[in-house]
């Protein structure tokens, strides 16, 4: 089902948690709400599962108004951070709960249980309780509970944020294999952009409770609309560079980069990691740095360089080698740059 | 070393714990020549059921130990019912104005004056109402008295359940109730009858309201009872023993039953999953 947020508004006494969020999301799409701790994700995502109220504004799934509804009416599934697997009953009764409570015949509920579980390959722990199982096994139980049923939603608060590295790259997958399968829209609450990125047929980036950007992962990427969206999205963070732009070059201390933008006494320059290039020795057209140090990650080298008080960060080929204080060159693909207001931080 | 004085201060409180009941039980099978033998008889004395007989038998003890039971189990259960859905409200509910915080230590203030202090208000709204020599007035002094415990020690369980167990439960559909019956109220089985326990030994031990309270045979409790046979001309050493030794019966097997919980339901925390 579609799902409207229609300047919804929520205060936790004086402070305001969600700021005047608008939203569309399609039906089947999935959406991931991004941002640091703190940002209203979480809020927003309970408010549309009830279990806040709203202060302001409107949240509809499909053309009914919800405000007022009851949680246990909304006909949602909600996947917790927590998993919040009952942890007085098995497996199987777990995810037959949401049937249970809607008087769903035991065969009929049986029949389902099994069939969600085979899905998740899970039907070895259905007589086992909670606290028996792995956490990623408890992450699998807590999705079978949710898609045992067609909800017109799913809700997803960090799922996978309990989980350790390999097993949460590994869920990531599958639960975008499972979100195509079933075609359910799914919003997922995430403050990790590589899930939001590799998720998400749309991120709205969230920060302090107001909506930031709400597009593709590529278009968030590529055309950040704010400096807070261009940091926040894409690891190592893009560089900035504050500094001027005159006679159709950028420039700040020793960095002098050729851009086709008008003159401006002060202007933020973005650039991502990749789109600086290191080398050993001076090029044309190069700046020269100081290397500040350098991480390997086996098939690319991170290096941190100094280029007067400016600190920047490039993504090096996996063999590029430099001490620590050594000089490099660096080379920058300025029609990658992004420009931004100093002040406001907007995207210009 | 510092084993076989922990065993020694273990011993020394066991005896200390147990001399009185074993006494008891012992006066209760002795003849009154045995009872007052001087050296006392710890141990080698006729035994005789003759003051079980008395009691229970020709004397109305029968009777008591039913009110007893009745009035016990009944508080207990109102109690439990009223503290434990007040707790559940306390802990899962913010109200406006801090009103949950003063609710909750407003109840607890109604057992920090002394229980006396009551008893004569209680005796005139009862005698007003036509309920003394009732089981009902019991029950309802009791409950009373039991509520702010049961709240208190019941919001703490509550407490300690995750509030994600009851989003959860709704967000799969259950109502508020459902959740509460079919999610928390499972998970703080353990508390729950550890405030059973407690309950039930204050209400089966009362002594003051059930005496002020109630005079007829027909409404007095076994505490009250057995103190009635200290009179002017005697003391029923035999005949208060054996319904002492009774009397502890009930509480200890409910209490054992109860073991298992018990031990979960004190040590906090244990509900998590």
């Amino acid at each position: 089902m579609s799902i409207k947020f229609k300047n919804v508004t929520k205060s936790f006494g004086d402070t305001c948690v969600v700021d005047d969020l608008s939203l569309e999301i399609d039906d089947g799409e999935f959406v991931v709400l991004l941002g640091p701790s703190g940002c209203g994700k979480t809020t927003t995502l309970r408010m549309l599962a009830g279990l806040e109220t709203v202060t302001g504004g409107d949240i509809f799934i499909g053309d009914e108004r919800i405000n007022d509804v009851p949680t246990q009416h909304r006909d949602l599934a909600m996947v917790f951070q927590s998993y919040a697997l009952y942890p007085h009953m098995t497996i199987a009764e777990n995810i037959a709960y949401p049937l249970r409570v809607r008087k769903l015949d035991k065969d009929e509920r049986a029949r389902r249980v099994k069939d969600v579980a085979a899905m998740l390959e899970i039907e070895s722990l259905l007589d086992r309780k909670p606290r028996q199982l792995s956490g990623g096994e408890r992450q699998r139980v807590a999705l079978a509970r949710a898609i045992v049923r067609e909800p017109r939603a799913y809700l997803m608060d960090e799922p996978l944020s309990n989980l350790d590295a390999r097993l949460r790259v590994q869920m990531r997958g599958e639960l975008k294999r499972l979100q195509h399968q079933l075609g359910t829209t799914t919003i997922y609450v995430t403050h990790d952009q590589a899930e939001a990125m590799t998720l998400a047929s749309r991120v709205a980036v969230m920060k302090r409770g107001r909506l930031q950007q709400f597009d593709t992962a590529l278009n968030i990427y590529n055309h950040p609309a704010n400096r807070f969206v261009a940091e926040f999205v894409g690891s190592p963070s893009m560089n900035f560079v504050d500094g001027k732009i005159d006679g159709g070059v950028f420039i700040c201390e020793s960095i002098r980069i050729p851009v086709a933008r008008e003159n401006t006494d002060q202007i933020t320059i973005g650039i991502r990691p990749e789109h600086i290039r290191v080398f050993n020795e001076p090029q044309n057209e190069t700046i020269a740095a100081t290397v500040y140090v350098t991480e390997l990650m086996g098939n690319e080298t991170f290096v941190f360089l100094s280029v007067g008080k400016n600190r920047l960060i490039a993504r090096a080929p996996a063999e590029f080698r430099a001490d620590v204080e050594s000089p490099v060159w660096l080379g920058i693909v300025a029609d990658k740059a992004h420009f931004f207001d100093t002040q406001t931080g907007l995207s210009i | 070393m510092s084993r076989a004085l922990r065993y020694l201060l273990l011993v020394l409180s066991l005896v200390a714990a147990l001399a009185p009941v074993y006494w008891m039980f012992t006066i209760s099978l002795k003849s009154e020549v045995d009872q007052f033998a001087s050296p006392p008889a710890w141990f080698g004395f006729t035994p005789t059921l003759e003051h079980y007989y008395d009691a229970f038998v020709t004397r109305s003890f029968g009777e008591y130990l039913i009110t007893s039971a009745v009035v016990a189990v009944g508080s207990t259960l109102c109690a439990l019912v009223l503290g434990t859905f007040a707790a559940y409200a306390l802990a899962r509910f913010r109200l406006p104005y801090d009103l949950d915080r003063r609710v909750s230590l407003w109840i607890l203030s109604t057992r920090m004056f002394p229980a006396i202090v009551t008893a004569v208000p209680l005796f005139l709204m009862m005698r007003d109402l036509r309920l003394l020599n009732t089981k009902a007035a019991l029950i309802i002094v009791y409950t009373a008295f039991n509520l702010p415990f049961v709240v208190w020690m019941m919001r703490g369980f509550f407490d300690e359940v995750p509030r994600d167990l009851e989003e959860a439960a709704l967000v799969d559909g259950d109502s508020r109730m459902g959740a509460l019956f079919r999610v928390v109220l499972p998970l703080v089985a353990p508390g729950l009858a550890a405030t059973a326990v407690f309950c039930l030994i204050v209400s089966w031990n009362e002594f003051l309201f059930a005496l002020v309270l109630t005079q007829t045979d027909a409404s007095m409790t076994l505490p009250v009872g057995i103190a009635g046979r200290v009179t002017q001309y005697e003391i029923k050493w035999g005949v208060m023993s054996a319904a002492g030794a009774v009397a502890i019966v009930p509480i200890l097997v409910f209490a054992m039953a109860m073991q298992k919980y018990l031990v979960r339901g004190l040590s906090m925390g244990a509900v998590k999953g």
